[in-house]
């Protein structure tokens, strides 16, 4: 088969994981050496597909031939693809061109499963060792981490990626048991791990070696099951607080050709996905926790975004004087950020913070409204019911499904 | 009124407006010309040579934060830059701290500038398409990429961290830069014989790359409108891939693209692995 066919396939095989991050890594640099690539901890989208999906690493799988039979993925074995398998050397090969030529900071490999889960994740490394190794390459490399493998193989990886990572896949025990027969919660979090012990190890004893500086992350798909936005929050709160994930990303199950009846046929909203994007950077930046955002059961509205749905339910915590108020009871007020609240807590040392200023911040004035004091202002909407609020702030209607 | 030209160099204005608050020349006082917004009544385009006119005070002392933002918010490219510039600094040394932070009036157009130069240094750093060059005596690699601001000389370092000992030509219509894998030339005027080396590669595809765009794309999560606000149209045309979008969204919109898969792929056969034998088979018969 032609390389390129071969990318066709295998580039295909790779679009349902949705990280291509290419951030995290430490300052790396060739300036004067041999070799090529460099890092500096911030990731570059060097592209955007028309479905607004950045394009910053070559995200390939190294084969779609795979063993498993998870339902919910196309290249489950019962599946009726296409298939194809790059050797190391090609995936090398089109590594460097695509870096030289600027059109990726890197790599993101995944694979099938072929022969064993050992087998696989050799030759994974493989390509990772080659381009350390043989191409001086210090650019971002991130490698998906086969669960079942020897703990001593996930070892090496860390040496050579810059980012691990292992799906959870689906949020609940239940649904792997169902829909991923192959897979198992304890070896996925197993794996997870060792990832973490082996960069809480390096992270301490400036002998050892560097192991994936970018940290680990993972992928779990909304809406192959019924799990509702309450339990796959709690599950990403479980997996930052025990793993120590960077990144938890949420892909919303996009229906497959032949798909199987144990899956479903349309996917969720995207405004679904959109919204736990959100709930998890309240999470990770601004000091909420699960509980604060949902109940013990239920979805995000997807008509606001859940800082204002959170403020809505919190009317007594308002509206906040921005005077006086520390920076994270700032930072919660709907339309206004970590960054923004910063400025103004800067600002404030200089001069009374008023209305207009908030404004030339860019906060998203119209949201901040009726939650906020300035020394000039006192919001009219702060006796308005809650409900009618959420009236007036709701998103306008858009476009929710892919197609209806 | 004073009317000053500092020939859009930072250098040449720095030296100006130390010169001026030295002076005590206010704001309102002075103006810089420049060649998009030349002044009718400029009469003495020397002015910074001209004598003092009122005793001198000592040097004035910014910090080296505020000097880093003016140096910044000088590469946006607007008529009468430099007025804003020497306003800001103008209004810190006199004691007001916030002329210079986003709350501010004017602190807020200076940030505002600040932040568009840095996304511009961004856009060069994504969308830059280097043309391998085999042979060349003095290149391995070219590019041809417009930026809408003067990012060219201070944000292109990056790709020396990049590319290693490699040489590669950056050219836009205006200037352009050359590293000769061991130091950094830039040309505010492009020399004929670059801009002719990078419109020769500027054409040529990369079936490659542009399999690889196209089988990525997921059509059933088509979303134009998020891809344009992070890749604006006007550098479309300089990448390899731009010829394809519009093909692939109406594709999407038209077809019946009810899944993930690329239209590539669509109707070819495809291989059910049925058992671990077969597999092992299939396996092995794999490239």
């Amino acid at each position: 088969m032609e390389l390129i066919e071969k990318l066709t396939v295998l580039a295909d095989a790779a679009k349902y994981d949705a990280s291509c991050a290419s951030s995290g890594a430490p300052k790396r640099s060739s300036k004067g050496k041999d070799g090529i690539g460099s890092t500096n901890g911030m990731g570059i989208c060097h592209s955007y597909t028309p479905d607004g999906r950045c394009v910053s690493l070559l995200k390939i799988l190294l084969t779609n031939f795979c063993l498993y039979d998870c339902q919910y993925c196309i290249n489950r074995r019962s599946s009726d693809v296409p298939r194809a398998r790059f050797t190391p050397e090609e995936v090398v090969t089109l590594t460097l061109d695509f870096y030289q030529r600027n059109y990726v900071s890197g790599l993101f490999l995944s694979s099938g499963i072929i022969q064993s889960p050992d087998y696989t994740m050799e030759q994974l490394i493989r390509v990772a060792k080659v381009l350390r190794e043989e191409h001086q390459f210090r650019g971002y490399i991130h490698l998906k981490t086969i669960p079942e493998a020897d703990p001593a193989l996930i070892a090496e990886a860390g040496r050579y990626a810059d980012r691990l990572s292992v799906n959870i896949e689906l949020p609940s025990a239940e649904s792997l048991v169902r829909l991923a027969p192959e897979k198992e919660l304890i070896s996925i979090t197993g794996a997870m791990g060792t990832i973490d012990s082996a960069s809480q190890e390096s992270r301490f004893d400036k002998r050892a070696p560097a192991f994936a500086p970018g940290g680990q992350s993972t992928q779990m798909i909304v809406g192959a099951d019924a799990s509702d936005d309450s339990r796959i929050l709690r599950t990403a709160e479980t997996l930052y607080g025990q793993y120590r994930l960077r990144r938890v990303y949420y892909s919303a199950f996009s229906p497959i050709p032949n798909s199987p009846s144990s899956v479903p046929f349309q996917a969720p909203p995207l405004m679904r996905e959109h919204r736990l994007y959100q709930a998890d950077f309240l999470l990770r930046g601004y000091g909420f926790k699960v509980n604060e955002l949902i109940g013990a059961q239920g979805n995000l509205p997807l008509d606001i975004d859940p800082k204002l749905a959170w403020a809505l339910a919190n009317r007594d915590l308002f509206p906040v004087d921005l005077n006086l108020a520390e920076p994270q009871v700032i930072a919660r007020i709907p339309g206004i950020g970590v960054r923004s609240a910063q400025r103004i807590v800067d600002l404030r040392r200089l001069k009374r913070i008023r209305f207009d200023d908030v404004v030339r911040l860019r906060c998203v004035i119209e949201k901040a409204k009726p939650f906020m004091i300035t020394s000039d202002y006192h919001p009219q909407q702060a006796s308005l019911e809650s409900s009618v609020l959420r009236r007036q702030l709701s998103d306008q209607p858009a476009q929710m499904a892919l197609w209806g | 009124m004073q009317v000053l030209c500092c020939d859009d160099d930072f250098e040449r204005w720095r030296a100006q407006a130390r010169h001026l608050l030295m002076q005590q020349v206010a704001p309102h006082a002075v103006v810089w010309a420049d060649q998009a917004q030349p002044q009718l009544f400029a009469n003495a385009p020397n002015a910074d040579e001209q004598p003092a006119i009122v005793p001198a005070l000592p040097p004035p002392r910014v910090s080296a934060q505020l000097l880093g933002e003016l140096e910044t918010a000088a590469q946006y490219r607007t008529p009468g830059r430099w007025n804003l510039l020497y306003r800001v600094l103008w209004r810190v040394v006199e004691g007001e701290r916030h002329a210079g932070l986003a709350g501010d009036e004017d602190g807020s157009e200076l940030q505002r500038r600040i932040k568009a130069v840095r996304r511009e240094a961004h856009h060069l750093h994504a969308f830059v398409r280097f043309h391998p060059l085999t042979d060349h005596p003095w290149l391995d690699y070219v590019a041809w990429h417009e930026c809408a601001h003067d990012v060219l000389a201070s944000a292109s370092m990056h790709f020396a961290e990049r590319l290693g000992r490699q040489r590669w030509l950056i050219v836009s219509s205006r200037d352009a830069v050359w590293y000769d894998g061991h130091e950094l030339h830039y040309r505010r005027t492009c020399p004929g014989e670059w801009a002719s080396l990078a419109a020769r590669a500027r054409d040529s595809g990369d079936p490659l790359w542009e399999t690889y765009y196209s089988s990525i794309f997921n059509p059933a999560r088509l979303n134009p409108e998020v891809m344009q606000g992070h890749m604006p149209l006007r550098f479309w045309a300089g990448l390899p891939e731009g010829h394809l979008i519009a093909g692939l969204i109406s594709r999407a919109r038209t077809g019946a693209q009810k899944h993930g898969q690329t239209e590539a792929l669509a109707g070819k056969s495809g291989k059910v692995i049925r058992s671990l034998q077969q597999h092992s088979t299939a396996n092995r018969k794999a490239p």
